[in-house]
């Protein structure tokens, strides 16, 4: 299946962001507040983008099966934000203003490029390697994860069954309406490094 | 010349000088600039020019009819430009069918991004910080005794292109906007990332 053959094929850029020094103290608990607040702000703003990359995707889509995936789709990224939201809430962020920083503001432009400009298959491409990323490190982290993480919120959002139900499903709609391009390998790859590269500016800022 | 006296540029303060000037520029002018730099310049350029094309075409489609001259005028020589970053290409054997470099990449994502979700009058802010940047940068370029880059530099100081860029200037007066300077910057930011990475690979 492509999605199992393109995420074998980047699998080296997903365990770097595993072993991502922010990453890293994400799971052991290490993390400073400070940095943790920034990555969720950006994450959100990010998050936002993701939605219209759906959406795009939508627009484009011509059978009710395809249409009603993305729905659901849409669906996680609301449930996903409302974590960001509550997030936003205890740490003070406003979500309404926050400065997107060069690697998230790249990631961003990258997402809404494909989404407006490229194929379904393209667009699926750059957007399923986020969810099957967060999964696996989501599942990951989870295996060190106390009852006392200051992190377990995050966590368990990530490693549970409902977003792996979801990653799973973009990853059958990736084998549906794509085919193995080189547009196509391009796009997961460097979404990505576009993962890899926003864990590097929440952990730099 | 070429620093365009227009609101835009003043508003810029010290990112249109870093959008201009630049190590790989002077080091073109003197004659000493690297092979391999020239040559990721040269392929990197004809990527973002492809790219461009795609900007000013949507650009062009959203346009109101007092830019169509201009536009249209503007599409017309990248498309012989295109021709003319080809012909150097084969005689370099220089491959132009290479992926584009990040910075390079995170630039026409920029442009594109903003072709589908900004107005106009915001396109058009952007055009003209692609275009008068680069007709600064090159014109500000003396030649040291017989430059291989001689053609280059005329090519972005000519009196046509000066000609192009202010008339864009006086397109983008003439349609303001609130986001204008923030995606006018952003272009001049992503100008000095460019010749960075020219320079530096």
């Amino acid at each position: 299946m492509l999605h199992d053959e393109l995420w074998r094929a980047n699998l080296q850029l997903a365990e770097s962001c595993l072993a991502h020094p922010f990453v890293q103290a994400l799971g052991d608990g290490t993390l400073m507040a400070d940095l943790f607040r920034t990555f969720i702000a950006q994450d959100a703003f990010f998050l936002r983008a993701f939605l219209n990359a759906y959406a795009l995707a939508l627009a484009r889509s011509d059978d009710t099966e395809t249409i009603a995936t993305f729905c659901e789709l849409i669906g996680g990224v609301q449930e996903e934000l409302k974590l960001h939201h509550v997030y936003a809430a205890e740490l003070g962020i406003d979500l309404g203003s926050v400065a997107p920083n060069p690697a998230c503001r790249a990631y961003r432009d990258f997402l809404l490029r494909t989404a407006w400009h490229t194929s379904l298959g393209e667009t699926v491409a750059a957007m399923t390697p986020c969810m099957r990323l967060y999964a696996y490190l989501g599942g990951e982290l989870a295996l060190r994860c106390s009852q006392q993480h200051p992190y377990r919120r995050w966590i368990e959002a990530y490693s549970g069954e409902e977003f792996e139900r979801l990653a799973g499903r973009l990853e059958a709609l990736l084998d549906r309406v794509a085919t193995d391009t080189r547009e196509v390998r391009d796009s997961y790859r460097y979404a990505l490094q576009c993962e890899l590269d926003l864990f590097s500016g929440a952990f730099c800022s | 010349m070429a620093i365009p006296d227009h609101v835009l540029v003043r508003n810029a303060g010290s990112l249109w000088d870093q959008a201009t000037h630049h190590p790989f520029l002077d080091a073109l002018a003197a004659g000493s600039l690297v092979e391999d730099a020239f040559r990721r310049w040269l392929a990197q350029d004809y990527l973002f020019a492809k790219d461009l094309m795609a900007f000013q075409a949507i650009l062009l489609a959203k346009a109101p009819r007092d830019c169509h001259k201009s536009l249209i005028g503007g599409l017309a020589a990248l498309e012989k430009e295109m021709d003319w970053f080809e012909s150097h290409a084969v005689r370099l054997q220089l491959n132009l069918d290479i992926p584009p470099h990040p910075t390079c990449r995170r630039y026409t994502d920029f442009l594109m991004r903003c072709a589908y979700t900004q107005p106009q009058p915001v396109l058009l802010a952007i055009l003209f910080g692609v275009e008068a940047s680069y007709l600064a940068a090159w014109s500000a370029l003396v030649p040291s005794g017989p430059c291989p880059c001689a053609e280059f530099i005329e090519r972005w100081s000519s009196a046509d292109f000066a000609a192009y860029v202010a008339a864009l200037g006086e397109l983008a007066e003439r349609h303001p906007h609130e986001a204008a300077q923030e995606h006018f910057n952003e272009v001049l930011t992503h100008e000095g990332e460019f010749w960075k990475m020219s320079w530096e690979g």
